[in-house]
Formats: C-alpha cells, structure tokens, sequence
C-alpha cells in the first residue's frame, strides 16, 4: 500500500472541465428545474366542506379538554357538562360528516382506492415521484454510458479504506487510493449532498432534492393524505373512555385556592 | 417621517395585529404615494390589505378601493380578497346586500371561517342577535378553537341577560386560553353578576393567585385591583347572608371566609395608599365600614 501511495495519477485537466463540472452543472440544473415542475404540478389543497372539517376536528376538541383535565380551569359542574355532552355526541354520532350512522349494519371500512379524494392524494405522491425518477435515471444512463470508470477528482485528505466502495463504484481497483472518486460517486455524491445548494438558491421548503423523496415511497405518502378517511365512529367510540377516564382525574385550580392566596399573604401557617 | 421607519412601524403593526388605524393609515399613505410599495415584492400585498383595512376604519374609501383593486387584479377569486371586498361593502352598502355577497361567498365554500364571521357580526349590528347567536354557535361547533369567537358569544349572551349561557361559552374560552387572567376575571364577574357567589369568589381568588409577580407588601395594581374589590364584594355578601347562598354550580364556600373577608379588606384599602388613591381611600373605608 504503501508504495502505492506514493504513486500519482494525472488527470487530464479536459476530464475536470468536459466530464467533472457538466456533470455537477446538470445536476444542479435538473433540480431547480424539478423544483418549478413540482410547483407547476402541485395541485390546489382540496377545499373540505364544512361538515368534513367538523368531523375532523371534533377529536381534538376533547383532547383540549381532556389535557386540562389534571389542572381544569373551570368548575367539575361545568366540566362534567362539557363532557358528558361531548361524550353523547360521541356515542351519538353527531360529529360524523354523513350524519349518524343508520342501523346497526357496520359500515365497511372505507378503502382509499374507491375514494375518490384519497385517489387525488396518491395520484399527487405518485405525481413527484414521477418528476424525481424519470431525470435521475435519466442522468445516471447518461453518467453510465459515456463516462463509466472515469476517475474525476481527488479528494485532498486521506480516508480509511472502508470508503472504497463509496467513492469508487463502478472502478474495480483494488489497489487504488481511496482518495481517487469515480464518475458514478460523483453522482451519488450530488444526488446526497446538493440539498444545502438548493436551499441557498431556492430558498426553504424547495423540491428540489429528491434524496429525500428516496425515502418515501409513493404508496406511504398516499397513506398519509388517505388518513382523513379513518373511521372517525370507531374513533369517537374510544375517545368516550378516554374522556371518562379524564373525568375522574378533574381537578379544579379554585379547590383549594382560598387557602393558597391566605397563605400567600401570610394569614394562615403553611401547609407544610 | 422616512420611508424605511413607516416600513417598519407597519410591519411591527402587522406583526402585533395592531389595529391603530390613523397612524396605519398615515404611514401607509405615505408609502402609497411614494410608490415604494411596488418594490416591497411579496410583502406589498399584505401592506396592501392592512392599508385597505385601516383606509375603511378611518373613512377614506378612495384609497381602499385603490389598494382593493390592487388586490383583486393580482389575486382574482383569493377568498382573503373576497372578504376584504365584503368589509368595504359593509362601510356604504346596506345591510341585506352585505348580507347576501357572504351568503354567496358561504355557498362557493361552506368551510370560509373569515366570511362567516363577518356574516355573524353584520347580523349582530343589525340587532338580530336570535340569528347571531344560532351561526356563532354552528360556527364555534366547527371551528371550536376560535377563542375570540367563544369571547364574542359569551359578550352577546351576556348582553341578553343569559349569564349562565355566558358562562358556559366562559368556560370553553377558559379551556381554550387556561393562561389568561382576563378571561378567568370575565368569568369571575358573569358568575358574580349570575348571582353564583361562591362560584365568582373562587375565580376572583384564582384571578389573584395567577398574578404570582405581586408580593405581600406590594400595592395591587390593574387586573388585581378589580380581583380584590371582586372578592371583597363576594366574601362581604357571604358574610353577611351566613351561608345561605345556594351555588348552582354547587360550589361549597370557603369555610375561613372571615379571614378572606379581612384579607380583601386589607387588599383593597393598600391599593388606595398610594398618592393618587389617598383621596378615594375615606371613601372607601367608609363603605368598608358601613357594611
């Protein structure tokens, strides 16, 4: 290894100036441009009617008021009202977007593909990834077929040998130094690592890098849009024990209050 | 009054949501007609609305159509337009006609929080409060988080004499804003005013104890003084009527109320020590006496 060290390659200067800062420059390139097609795609938010948004939110009206439950400004006679109301309600399925439910045949679950909102949702995932796939495969063909083995850049410090098959996939050199990175590295070294670029030219928020896309596939972001069509009576039907679990935990602030502001201002001894 | 402070002052009105119309207007005029607005970029828009806005509050309807116009060439069909289009209505149109652009508006998009609202407050002015309190009811039932919307009911409730429905809207604005003294002295006095004593004096005595900055010796000043006269009109009627105060609420009355009683009094005489109380402090000690 050693010796091996010790010899230097030479780049040809046209390698850095035809094959090193086109690629770089292309990919740069297509992100921005991605960035604008995501823009142009991106459909409007779907406006819910009324009835939706009051489904949705109904949950998080007792979760308001079971979170005060411990420490609830208001008095166990108001408390219990709002929440034996809130759990009727509930039970009822006042709070349910189509009204309550009819009978006592169980509504099946709703399935994402038949709705036609929840299709919307996936269609739009499926949408990005589109615009993230296509010109990555694209770039990668094209750093593959004209450039495949190219050693590009030197990296000025040293790496263990554990890097090898980071930064020289596609070269099968044993013996090369780590430093030496692969045309193909290029490439994956971008594809990871130009998000701060694009955040300095597009600013916050951008689509622009799709590494991040990687992750997520297409049928996890649909299942995120699709949550909406949960079974908001199932729902509501164990939020009822929850809400009757907070009711034995209610405790009022002005209990014990008279005593706190005495003690405050010193006309009754501590407690303690 | 340079251009970059005007900037300035309006974006911190912005920020605050300041309504401090005149000044708002004047600074904003003064950008208008400057013409510096256009290179303000994204942000000219929103000085745009807050100068239609502040324009129709102080009556120049000319320069808020200038601005609405603006607005409505850059964002055709924006609801944010739409309803700012309807509070200028509000300033020359009548009512029905006010009345019927929101019902439209409320057909294309059921779920318009803003242009309902504005709906609920024109039925208000116009005295239909039956009316007012059934939408700001649907509305609080769909958007449940809107404190001012609670604060607005409670407000109308108790203008109507229902103190008990007021404090049921109280108390969901209480859930909503547990941080906020002001709400919790509202709520005191409605309970007061409701005839629940008991109740009312607990949440006077809550008022006080959130104030934790005040020490012993300190003379009580804003939100306190009115927590204190509170509780000393609570505690002097509870010692007076020796117990036979029926709470709704059930709320049991304290059983040291004497030393509440003497506390308030004490409390509510330091807040008239200093140099600008010292004349209504005879006053006071006379009432305090003459019980």
């Amino acid at each position: 290894m050693s010796s091996n060290a010790n010899v230097s390659l030479y780049l040809d200067p046209q390698i850095r100036d035809w094959v090193l800062f086109p690629i770089t420059l292309v990919m740069i390139l297509v992100g921005i441009l991605r960035h604008y097609v995501i823009v142009l795609l991106q459909s409007q938010p779907k406006q819910l009617p009324r009835a939706a948004i009051r489904e949705q939110r109904a949950l998080a009206r007792s979760q308001i008021l079971r979170a005060t439950a411990a420490k609830s400004p208001i008095p166990p006679s108001h408390y219990t009202s709002i929440s034996q109301q809130l759990s009727d309600a509930f039970a009822k399925g006042t709070y349910l977007k189509d009204g309550p439910p009819k009978g006592d045949s169980p509504a099946a679950a709703p399935n994402p593909i038949t709705d036609p909102a929840a299709m919307d949702g996936m269609m739009a995932g499926m949408k990005t990834q589109m615009v993230m796939m296509v010109p990555q495969m694209i770039i990668m063909g094209w750093i593959n077929f004209f450039f495949q083995g190219f050693v590009l850049i030197k990296l000025p410090f040293p790496l263990t040998l554990g890097f090898k098959s980071m930064l020289q996939r596609g070269i099968e050199t044993p013996d090369m130094d780590v430093r030496w990175v692969s045309s193909l590295s290029w490439y994956f070294l971008n594809f990871f690592g130009l998000n701060g670029l694009y955040r300095l030219i597009l600013g916050d928020g951008n689509s622009a890098d799709s590494s991040r896309d990687m992750t997520a596939s297409p049928f996890a972001g649909g299942a995120a849009v699709a949550s909406p069509v949960q079974d908001y009576n199932k729902l509501f039907k164990a939020e009822r024990d929850n809400l009757e679990f907070s009711e034995g935990l209610h405790n009022w602030v002005g209990n014990d209050v008279e005593n706190r502001v005495l003690r405050k201002y010193g006309k009754l001894a501590p407690a303690y | 009054m340079s251009l970059q402070s005007s900037l300035e002052k309006l974006a911190t009105f912005r920020k605050n949501n300041t309504r401090n119309s005149q000044e708002t207007f004047e600074h904003g005029l003064n950008i208008l007609k400057s013409g510096a607005s256009l290179k303000l970029g994204d942000e000219s828009w929103a000085f745009l609305e807050q100068l239609a806005l502040a324009a129709i509050d102080v009556n120049r309807l000319d320069i808020a159509d200038q601005c609405l116009k603006q607005l409505g060439d850059k964002f055709p069909g924006s609801p944010r337009v739409d309803v700012l289009t309807g509070i200028r209505m509000e300033a020359t149109e009548p009512p029905s006609t006010v009345l019927s652009y929101y019902d439209e508006l409320l057909q294309a998009n059921s779920a318009n929080a803003a242009v309902w609202k504005r709906r609920i407050s024109v039925l208000r002015r116009l005295g239909k409060v039956d009316k007012a309190v059934e939408e700001l009811n649907e509305y609080l039932d769909t958007f449940y988080t809107d404190v001012e919307g609670w604060l607005e009911l409670a407000d109308m409730y108790s203008a109507c004499n229902q103190y008990t429905s007021a404090l049921q809207a109280l108390s969901h604005a209480l859930l909503l804003t547990p941080q906020n003294p002001f709400t919790f002295l509202q709520f005191a006095e409605t309970a007061y005013t409701a005839g629940d004593i008991p109740l009312a004096l607990k949440m006077f005595l809550v008022v006080i104890d959130m104030n934790e900055t005040e020490d012993e010796d300190a003379i009580p000043l804003g939100i306190s003084v009115r927590a204190w006269w509170g509780t000393k009109l609570c505690s002097r009627a509870l010692v007076a009527s020796n117990s036979t105060h029926v709470s709704p609420s059930n709320t049991s009355i304290p059983k040291n109320i004497n030393l509440i009683d003497e506390l308030a009094t004490e409390r509510v005489l330091t807040a008239y020590s200093g140099e600008q109380g010292i004349q209504a402090r005879s006053l006071v000690s006379n009432w305090m006496s003459g019980r």
